[in-house]
């Protein structure tokens, strides 16, 4: 008994050291844009933040010469050029942010948006998210994986979303074609598009995601570890009235369908997705995501393409743009840019949940969006 | 016949008696023990990484012992002593941190960056160690002991997880992961704990009756538990335990 006490006695004086030898917290290291805002009625919704870019949305017909956009930062960081300063928006703008502790250095990139999504796709154009080895700044940045961009109406460069950035936290040694998406050659016409579902392995098998689609939407992808469904967040503004979709494909499904428990499903074949949704913005709406793009009640007009089978040659697609619960557009609403428009290819339709079978391909080219 | 084995035995057991008594003139002393180590791998001091320790759990580390003291002099109150010693060193920690360096494991890929948020820890190891010590006996009851030690690491295990919080992925400008809602992730550096670690140890022993004693050795490493190579986590831990117990002496 005496050993006992003598036990707990020195393990409470460890533990009582430990907690009272907590050094003085130090200045923080993170250099993050946490918030910001701009003067005046421009903005036409929530601006987006992400690690590296700020991007606000704007009227097609705004000055953008002379904006002078403030910054909330992470705590005791500083920015440069000051929050507050006039700037000429007309092209993008950069501003380095200095962490607290002053070691850590970080680059936005901030623009106003002012345009709609493309109306033409071709698949043609791609650029590389490129990776810079901060142990090495001198080394040639690391091409990761393929991001397809295209024109906008105005003139801009608009880029497609994907699943990749998630992809490549688990895989990245991954050459950017094993990535769910990517471009390949023998298009349509030139290139194409290719969404492939990938397996995330054993571990993501382990943690009931056994496979991520390969998908390519309008939107923003932001990692969501606790829902995955939510991290792809879906739409642009769109200012005008969309009448339909059309472009073509080519599907093989793969072998095995299997649920997130990895089980497999033997009576069920796997099918790929492609639907465009028009929703309404709101402020407590500012955007709709996987868990609820097609079934929330801010969705206005749906377009889904029906009799999804596998095909091998280029096959035609279309879809016609439905009102939803007899809902309408408003015009006055919509000029001022507060709907967003989403287009959403997937390899496998039930992706977000984990439904699929590992291998499915889809490949698109040459989609059309009609609009009056 | 049996009076005959039993008579034979006595005269053995008298035999081995008078042999440990003999040695015990010559200056020899023989003790096995057995006790608790009670401590923990810590940095020293606690990093600014680190802003709260929630919780510290010792945990249950065994420790036996064989020493043999040989006493000197005319006096016989100094002497040097070895041993071999087989004991675990383990701890259990819950820790709230600021911009950590480590490496987690997400989806079967090792993701390195700077957490902030909950870690837990659960280390052990279980250690060969061969100490050497100057002994000093200040009468029949007491004596004290310091000297140094080698430990050779036979199996051991450093893992835990981090939960509610986020990791900035590479350096704190990195793309920033969060994990809430119950969401964790693990990380495990067992396979790069050190095989070999040394140290300084100073004790006492209290000879309660003939045979019986309690003890008391306070054991402080020079060296980090991980190799040297290991970057991954920015501080040393070192391992220091008090381990109390009770031995026999022959």
């Amino acid at each position: 008994m005496k050993g006992i006490t003598k036990a707990a006695f020195v393990g409470l004086c460890f533990a009582a050291w430990m907690t009272s030898c907590i050094k003085d917290e130090a200045a923080n290291a993170e250099a993050d844009i946490v918030a910001c805002a701009v003067s005046g009625n421009l903005l036409i919704r929530e601006p987006v933040i992400t690690n590296t870019e700020v991007k606000f949305y704007v009227n097609g017909w705004e000055d953008l010469t002379n904006l002078a956009p403030t910054f909330t930062l992470t705590e005791g960081a500083t920015i440069e050029p000051a929050s507050g300063t006039k700037r000429d928006f007309t092209s993008p703008q950069t501003y380095t942010v200095t962490s607290q502790d002053g070691q850590w250095k970080k680059t936005y990139k901030v623009s106003f948006i002012s345009g709609s999504p493309a109306t033409e796709y071709h698949f043609e154009n791609i650029k590389y998210y490129e990776y810079t080895d901060i142990w090495d700044p001198t080394a040639e940045p690391q091409k990761k994986f393929h991001i397809f961009y295209d024109r906008t109406i105005e003139g801009t460069d608009m880029e497609w979303s994907s699943g990749n950035a998630g992809f490549m936290i688990t895989n990245s040694t991954a050459p950017a074609t094993d990535y769910p998406t990517s471009q390949a050659e023998n298009g349509y016409k030139g290139k194409c598009a290719k969404l492939v579902t990938r397996s995330t392995g054993s571990l993501g098998a382990m943690m009931k995601a056994p496979l991520a689609a390969g998908n390519l939407f309008i939107g923003e992808f932001k990692i969501n570890i606790g829902n995955m469904a939510k991290s792809t967040r879906f739409g642009m503004p769109f200012r005008m009235t969309p009448l339909g979709l059309d472009g073509y494909f080519r599907y093989k499904a793969g072998e095995k369908y299997i649920n997130k428990n990895s089980e497999e499903q033997t009576n069920k074949k796997d099918v790929f997705d492609i639907y465009a949704v028009m929703y309404e913005v709101t402020k407590d709406v500012p955007y709709l995501d996987g868990t609820n793009i097609k079934t929330h009640e801010n969705v206005v007009m749906m377009a889904q393409v029906e009799n999804r089978k596998e095909a091998g040659e280029w096959t035609r697609f279309s879809a016609e743009f439905k009102s939803v619960k007899g809902r309408t557009i408003d015009a006055k609403k919509l000029r001022n840019g507060g709907y967003n428009l989403a287009i959403v290819l997937s390899s496998s339709e039930g992706g977000a949940d984990f439904n699929g079978a590992v291998g499915s391909t889809l490949y698109v080219d040459e989609i059309n969006l009609y609009y009056k | 016949m049996a009076l005959g084995m039993w008579s034979v035995v006595a005269v053995a057991q008298q035999d081995r008696n008078q042999s440990i008594r003999e040695s015990e003139k010559k200056g020899w002393e023989y003790e096995v023990k057995a006790g608790v180590n009670i401590g923990g791998a810590s940095p020293i001091p606690l990093p600014e990484e680190i802003r709260k320790v929630n919780s510290f759990s010792p945990k249950f580390n065994g420790v036996v012992e064989g020493t043999v003291t040989k006493w000197l002099g005319r006096e016989k109150n100094w002497g040097v002593s070895t041993g071999l010693r087989i004991e675990e060193k383990g701890m259990k920690t819950d820790a709230r941190v600021k911009n950590y360096s480590t490496e987690i494991l997400n989806d079967g890929n090792k993701v390195a960056g700077r957490w902030t948020g909950r870690v837990e820890t659960d280390y052990n190891s279980t250690f060969l160690t061969l100490p050497v010590m100057a002994n000093y006996r200040f009468n029949g009851s007491w004596k004290v002991r310091a000297g140094m030690y080698v430990s050779y690491r036979m199996d051991g295990d450093f893992s835990g997880s981090v939960s509610d919080g986020y990791l900035r992925e590479g350096t704190p400008t990195g793309e920033k992961v969060e994990f809430t809602d119950g969401k964790s992730s693990t990380y495990d550096f067992s396979s790069d704990l050190r095989r070999f670690q040394y140290g300084a140890q100073i004790g006492g022993t209290w000879q309660a009756f003939r045979h019986f004693s309690i003890n008391a050795d306070f054991t402080w490493a020079f060296s980090n538990v991980f190799k040297k190579d290991f970057q991954t986590v920015t501080f040393n831990m070192y391992p220091i335990y008090l381990n109390l117990g009770f031995g026999y002496k022959f």
